[in-house]
């Protein structure tokens, strides 16, 4: 039924674009396991960093962890990570897990609005240890019941348990998967891309006050993509990230303080 | 005997006896009151019997079996009275029945009208009964059987003195300690309990002190109540014990074949399951499957059974194999037949496949957040355990937020005045949560959606929208900010220290006054503080009431923004 891929590359080939035949020339290149469809993945709305990331976003499917820079940041990073949720669940039907290790924090209702996240579309699994956190998401990943995952983990993920979930994730719309992991242990694992979060500075509106998150993100490891570090502002109502403009941003924004 | 006379079986008049196979030929099991009045004892051989008696004497085969299911069926007539029915076990005679009315007597007009109309019920039957009531089964049984007389009923705490003159065979003893009693000349109950109890228990062994105990009330005697039988259930026996995981779950998958036609039939799907498993050497393994959507389908039971075996492991110790393996649904569940998609399952069943497997797997459930009308952020929100086609669902994203006009945010509802034993049992999570379900209140007056409404796909969101900011995690309590450095009376910190780190202040926003909730506990008004600091962590900090001259502020780190 399908075209065969070789047409399909010489078809592309043909336009004089420079960019259409770079394009080409990847789709060429690429390794063979990634199969003749993109990936589909979760753009992050900020050319910026989409250019980083191959296929120009978050690929759905593979596990993606999100680290605090230091232990004080948790917070931050459990913000980015349920922005990341909130903006998927923005463009896709369906429901979020988060499976969460002992003595993680757990999301408080009436926060999560703040991020634009809708509560009602959220189930929770407290977890008895990081182990179960790994079951539990691998039974939602083979189920393809829920359109994002979050796994809170108190250790971190190992190499064996992030190969399996991307295995698990392997096969027709697959949900996106983020791994929160504590601060200290950085271990190798399967992950597609690995970011750094720090806290930032929040953004005022024109009255002064605290108007958007901001974090410092760092993308630290990202496959067939480039690193790189970003100050991102978190839009709750347009389900998106931007980078804060240099200049036209408000005076408290650039360092004043009122109290 | 009865049994026999009711069914037809025999004559209604004429001495009638029933004999088994004993030791050196038949003997005599059971005698009629004719009978018994020609001078027939039981345990006679049958033989000399004949040859003494002159008249013609009915003679007719015992059958265990049979008498049990007749006593069975004695019981479920009898739970009509009280739900907890038992049976005589074989130390009993097998021969009767105690139903424990406490708490059910008042029904019928209390305790000697019951038993006198349990005693008229069952003349009408013409089923013959000793009827006793006492405080305790072991006493009942005593006056039921050598009370000398057919109605007995023993106030409560009467039991020792209206069994101190019965004969020690009223104590449920087997008869072999009974002769040695009577040999010592211990004959009545009332003699026993005076003597002391060490040489009796060298003597006799420990039963004869349970027995006196139980009969006596000063130790509890359980009953075993006659469990109704599932309408529902399947069994295979295997001359061959299993023992492989495998060869179980292709078991149940089997018995559920089985009994899913049965279900089909009258339109239920199974909620709740209990997988039996009988190993060889007589123990039992019962597995209890909760589901969260009536089934039928067997391949999803089995499913679920090998989640759970993987789950325990080596717990469930197979020893030699198991011989028995038996699928009783015990809970049943309207499941109407739906003419089912041809493209993939919706995403809700799927919900409900995960959520079962993972109740299964990791014993844990999923849960759901839920808003709570209370001002206090703590009480606010509370875990609750997902039910499947409950929530919102695909239909409502995001865009479904911000269609309410109004909401009641502002307007408390009473049902928060509920007590209740902890700040905020739903958020400290786990065994709290899954307690708490079942008497949940209606969230938040005006707007609230749950239940069938919630089905009826409403778009609006039961979450209030125009509370204040809210923090990304909240604690459960506040945490105690130390060396706090603010402005007085009113007044945001400047610098404070928590977590054994200094925090300097860039930015504050606030006060937002929360009032206590006089009607659960008293407690001070808090003012709550929205926060940054240098390192651009944002934090929720309040107050503990206002500020008094002689008292420096107590101040609380209450949640952390994202």
């Amino acid at each position: 039924m399908g075209l065969d891929p070789a047409d399909e590359t010489e078809a592309a080939l043909a336009p004089s674009d420079p960019r259409a035949r770079l394009a080409a020339l990847r789709v060429r290149l690429a390794p063979p396991d990634r199969g003749r469809d993109p990936s589909p993945v979760l753009p992050l709305g900020v050319s910026d960093l989409d250019a980083h990331l191959p296929g120009g976003g978050l690929v759905l499917g593979p596990p993606h962890e999100i680290a605090p820079a230091e232990p004080a940041d948790a917070i931050a990073a459990l913000g980015f990570a349920l922005a990341l949720c909130a903006r998927h669940l923005a463009r896709a039907p369906g429901e979020a897990l988060i499976a969460a290790a002992p003595g993680q924090p757990l999301p408080y209702g009436h926060g999560l609005a703040g991020l634009g996240l809708d509560p009602g579309r959220l189930l929770l699994l407290e977890a008895g240890s990081d182990a179960e956190v790994f079951r539990a998401l691998e039974a939602a990943l083979h189920a393809r019941a829920l359109t994002a995952l979050i796994g809170l983990l108190r250790d971190g993920l190992p190499l064996k348990p992030g190969r399996r979930l991307q295995l698990a994730a392997e096969g027709p719309a697959p949900p996106l998967l983020l791994i929160l992991r504590p601060a200290p242990a950085s271990l190798p694992n399967g992950a597609a891309t690995r970011w750094r979060i720090a806290a930032a500075p929040a953004a005022r509106d024109r009255f002064g006050t605290l108007d958007r998150p901001r974090w410092r993100a760092r993308l630290d490891r990202c496959r067939n993509g480039r690193g790189g570090d970003w100050l991102v502002e978190w839009d709750h109502a347009a389900h998106r990230l931007h980078l804060p403009e240099p200049l036209a941003g408000d005076a408290a924004a650039a360092g004043g303080s009122r109290a | 005997m009865t049994r026999l006379r009711r069914a037809g079986l025999a004559p209604e008049r004429g001495p009638l006896a029933v004999a088994a196979e004993g030791s050196g030929g038949l003997r005599l099991v059971a005698l009629d009151p004719e009978a018994r009045a020609l001078g027939l004892r039981v345990g006679e051989p049958l033989g000399r019997v004949r040859a003494r008696i002159g008249v013609p004497l009915q003679v007719y085969p015992a059958d265990p079996e049979a008498d049990r299911d007749a006593l069975l069926r004695l019981c479920r007539w009898a739970s009509g009275y009280a739900p907890l029915v038992a049976p005589f076990g074989p130390g009993e005679a097998a021969d009767g029945l105690y139903i424990d009315v406490a708490g059910a007597s008042q029904l019928r007009g209390g305790e000697a009208n019951l038993v006198a109309d349990l005693a008229a019920r069952l003349a009408r039957s013409s089923v013959p009964a000793g009827i006793a009531l006492a405080d305790t089964p072991g006493g009942a049984f005593a006056l039921a059987r050598h009370g000398g007389g057919d109605r007995v009923v023993v106030p409560p705490g009467g039991a020792p003195e209206a069994l101190r003159a019965l004969p020690v065979d009223a104590l449920r003893l087997d008869p072999g300690t009974v002769a040695g009693l009577k040999r010592l000349g211990l004959r009545r109950i009332g003699e026993l309990d005076a003597l002391p109890r060490g040489p009796l228990a060298r003597r006799f062994g420990a039963a004869l002190l349970l027995r006196l105990d139980q009969a006596l009330a000063r130790r509890p005697e359980p009953l075993a109540p006659l469990t109704e039988a599932a309408a529902y259930a399947a069994a295979r026996g295997f001359l061959d014990p299993i023992g492989r995981q495998a060869d179980i779950v292709r078991t149940v998958r089997d018995l559920m074949a089985e009994t899913a036609p049965r279900l089909e039939r009258d339109g239920l799907g199974a909620c709740a399951l209990r997988l039996s498993l009988h190993r060889v050497d007589g123990a039992l393994r019962v597995l209890d499957l909760g589901l969260s959507r009536p089934e039928r389908c067997p391949e999803r039971v089995a499913t679920l059974v090998s989640l759970r075996l993987d789950r325990l492991g080596s717990a469930l110790d197979a020893g030699f194999g198991f011989e028995t393996v038996a699928l009783a649904v015990t809970v049943t569940g309207p499941m109407p037949a739906r003419q089912t998609d041809l493209g993939a399952a919706s995403a809700a069943d799927g919900v409900g496949v995960l959520a079962d497997a993972l109740a299964q797997r990791l014993g844990r459930a999923l849960l759901r957040l839920e808003p709570r009308a209370s001002h206090l952020p703590e009480r606010a929100d509370r875990s609750r355990v997902w039910v499947a086609g409950e929530g919102q669902g695909e239909g409502s994203g995001p865009a479904g937020r911000g269609a309410t006009a109004s909401h009641g945010g502002g307007v408390l509802d009473p049902d928060a005045s509920r007590p209740s034993p902890r700040p905020s049992p739903a958020r400290e999570g786990g065994p709290g949560a899954l307690l708490d379900q079942g008497r949940c209140s209606t969230p938040m007056g005006a707007t609230s959606r749950t239940g069938m409404e919630g089905k009826a796909r409403t778009r609006a969101s039961p979450w209030p929208e125009d509370l204040p900011p809210r923090p990304l995690v909240i604690f459960p309590r506040g945490e105690a900010a130390l060396d706090v450095l603010s402005t007085v009376p009113e007044g945001p910190p400047r610098r404070f220290r928590w977590r054994a780190r200094i925090h300097r202040v860039t930015h504050a926003e606030g006060p937002e006054r929360i009032a206590a909730e006089w009607w659960r506990e008293p407690g001070a008004d808090r003012d709550y503080y929205r926060i940054e600091c240098e390192a651009g962590h944002r934090l929720w900090l309040y107050r503990d009431g206002p500020h008094a001259p002689d008292r420096p502020a107590a101040w609380y780190v209450h949640g952390l923004f994202a």
